[in-house]
């Protein structure tokens, strides 16, 4: 039996993989917007624009990278809302932020009511990749996967890089963390602002995106499910370092690729106490990494929040 | 391009307008969207000013879906007073729900109607609050980020719903569907209209308004959950327990909310199921905020809300026109209000050139 067993946890793992480059893309984002001092509750919102954007072009023009594409390019613009009011006009970050998110359940509720329950032709395609994809356990979990999974692989390291090794890094940093004192060095707090909270849009249209194009590839209303929130609280459990965006998100993709398998082979636990994991387990993680960023005094980004007013300095 | 320069005093004028051009460029918004759909939008507004209160019969509908944002509502105002921040009516709403059911699937034959009401309607407060006392304890004691704890509870919440309603209180008679067994007369709360749905729950609903703008502007847990809101660190200094305020405004808050829940299976539904519109949780969100967190004037957007809800979930049947334009519009209200708040306390110039 143990070929069967070892199967299984391999399949297990891909899929995790899967469920957790969803909320990869989103995390990464959200730390971005977030290091820059602009809290973005939006994600939920963005993120289900860009599943309807991804999911509408490829159905309408079979163009699948296209279609990635576009949901990000969605992503993007909504969270120009969002920065504009709580950059420029200095609104309520929390309040815009559920807005943008009650915005993108409204307008996917629209504008994709003719889609409901239509679907993909083809999905994104899985590209094994030579050599890598040999390495033992490892190999098959990682490395068969589709395109969009590896360029999260290489987001993950390249962000970390731009966050910690690069003048960029260093200005967002700095004007997340002193925005005055990051003015008076002559950084343009505005600018920084936007453009990160722009980054965060796409990233959360990217992983909308790659729910209608890799994971479920139909469309339903509602269909991010609450992972906008989850990557929120993840990205506290990541304690803004990209590097472990990795861990919150598999997590929760873990454990939501083994509740969908326990349904699929039929356990006596109820769906429901099942379906309800992955979101028992964030709740968790968040109360235990808000105890770790305490106790290790790795801070919130201190601006994080607070809108940035000029003129009067 | 934009800039903003401080006014000297606050325009009163402007703080009224404000709140009632954001409502209409957010219906504006949402005509243009429905443009795009090709559907003419005076077409599509009319209908849903007709379908909300065109008639006695759904003017007492718009009453009724009033009813739970009002109660809703006025709870949250008193956390966002604080600047903390309770997402999670929809759970709490929920809990209160099940909690009701609880003693009415059980105690429906041995209590008389006002008895098993009134211990109803407690078990629902008693539900949502204790479901509001999860995050507002690890907020105060560990400082869990509120925002995100309660919106976790709420799916939580929905899924002890379900599997509530898939397992043990699925009544066997209704050949596999989720839904208890209908209420006995015990256990449904009295109307208040004949020939429509409203129910006692509005005068609930209309007490507690008063009551929450009572605390506010007499009381001293009122007067040090403005301060708390105006400056936390100042109200720290001057010897405020933030802890304790936050906690009993999230009690409150998710009581009124968990009673929410309680009387719309009572005085509507008259079963539990599945789709008991917990949604009104999120929709009281933007109640409070669009009403100023005055419980009064909760009240009036209550109302302004539940008639949008209404006339939309008419014209979704009558003219195929998808339910999420209540979402778009009132998002779009929002963002205006947001980004127009600004303007009560600064001048704008655009170019250089003064424009308000």
């Amino acid at each position: 039996m143990r070929p069967d067993a070892y199967s299984i946890i391999i399949i297990l793992l891909t899929a995790t993989v899967e469920s957790g480059t969803i909320l990869l893309f989103p995390i990464i984002g959200e730390i971005f917007t977030q290091r820059s001092g602009i809290l973005n509750l939006g994600i939920e919102g963005m993120m289900i624009i860009g599943a309807l954007a991804g999911f509408a072009t490829a159905f309408i023009t079979g163009k699948i990278y296209l279609a990635f594409f576009m949901g990000m390019l969605a992503g993007g613009l909504a969270s120009l809302i969002h920065a504009f009011i709580s950059i420029t006009l200095r609104g309520n970050q929390v309040v815009s932020g559920l807005a943008l998110t009650i915005f993108g359940l409204g307008v996917t509720n629209f504008y994709g009511q003719k889609f409901v329950n239509l679907q993909l032709a083809h999905t994104l395609p899985k590209v094994i990749i030579p050599g890598l994809s040999r390495i033992p356990f490892f190999g098959p979990i990682l490395f068969k996967q589709d395109y969009i999974v590896y360029l999260s692989y290489i987001l993950v390291i390249v962000t970390w890089f731009i966050l910690y090794k690069t003048k960029v890094g260093v200005h967002l940093r700095a004007v997340g963390q002193n925005a005055e004192a990051a003015d008076a060095m002559g950084v343009d707090v505005y600018k920084v602002r936007y453009f990160w909270t722009f980054f965060g849009g796409l990233m959360a249209g990217a992983g909308g995106a790659y729910l209608t194009l890799g994971y479920t590839p139909f469309w339903l209303d509602s269909i991010t499910a609450g992972r906008g929130w989850v990557a929120i609280a993840l990205v506290i459990f990541a304690m803004w370092n990209p590097l472990y965006a990795f861990v919150g998100a598999y997590l929760f993709g873990g454990i939501n690729a083994l509740q969908f398998q326990l349904q699929a082979i039929g356990t006596t636990i109820p769906s429901s106490l099942l379906s309800m994991q992955p979101y028992f387990l964030t709740f968790i993680l968040i109360i235990v990494a808000t105890l770790l960023v305490k106790a290790k005094h790795i801070g919130v980004p201190k601006e994080l929040g607070i809108p940035y007013a000029r003129e009067e300095k | 391009m934009l800039r903003f320069e401080k006014r000297e005093k606050i325009s009163v004028q402007l703080r009224i307008l404000i709140p009632l051009i954001s409502i209409l460029l957010g219906v504006l918004v949402g005509g243009i969207a429905v443009m795009f759909s090709h559907v003419n939008p005076l077409t599509v507004y009319k209908a849903i000013f007709i379908g909300a209160f065109g008639s006695t019969y759904v003017f007492s509908e718009t009453i009724v879906v009033a009813i739970p944002l009002l109660l809703i509502s006025v709870g949250l105002i008193l956390v966002f007073k604080m600047n903390y921040w309770n997402i999670g009516a929809y759970g709490q709403y929920i809990i209160g729900a099940i909690f009701g059911t609880y003693f009415a699937l059980n105690s429906a034959e041995t209590m008389s109607r006002p008895i098993l009401l009134t211990v109803m309607c407690i078990a629902g407060i008693v539900g949502g609050a204790l479901w509001a006392l999860i995050p507002a304890t690890l907020k105060a004691y560990w400082k869990v980020n509120e925002v995100i704890s309660t919106i976790l509870l709420n799916y939580i919440a929905l899924y002890i719903l379900k599997f509530l309603m898939y397992g043990p209180w699925r009544n066997p008679q209704n050949f596999g569907f989720p839904l208890t067994k209908t209420f006995d007369l015990n256990a449904q709360l009295p109307k208040l209209v004949m020939r429509t749905r409203i129910h006692l729950g509005l005068i609930f609903g209309i007490i507690m308004a008063i009551i929450i703008w009572i605390i506010i502007k007499k009381t001293k847990f009122g007067y040090e959950i403005r301060v708390i809101g105006e400056n936390e660190i100042a109200a720290r200094y001057t010897g405020i327990n933030i802890e304790k305020n936050i906690t009993i405004a999230m009690i409150i808050s998710g009581g009124l909310a968990g009673l929410a829940g309680m009387v719309q299976i009572s005085g509507i539904i008259h079963m539990l199921q599945i789709e008991i519109n917990p949604d009104y949780g999120y929709t009281a969100i933007i109640v409070a905020w669009l009403s100023g967190l005055n419980p009064l004037t909760a009240m009036i957007v209550s109302f302004f809300l539940g008639g949008l809800f209404v006339g939309a979930s008419q014209i979704q049947i009558t003219m195929k026109v998808p339910i999420g334009i209540v979402g778009l519009i009132e998002s779009s209200i929002l963002f205006f209000l947001l980004g127009g708040v600004i303007l009560t306390n600064y001048k704008l110039y655009y170019k250089g050139r003064k424009i308000i």
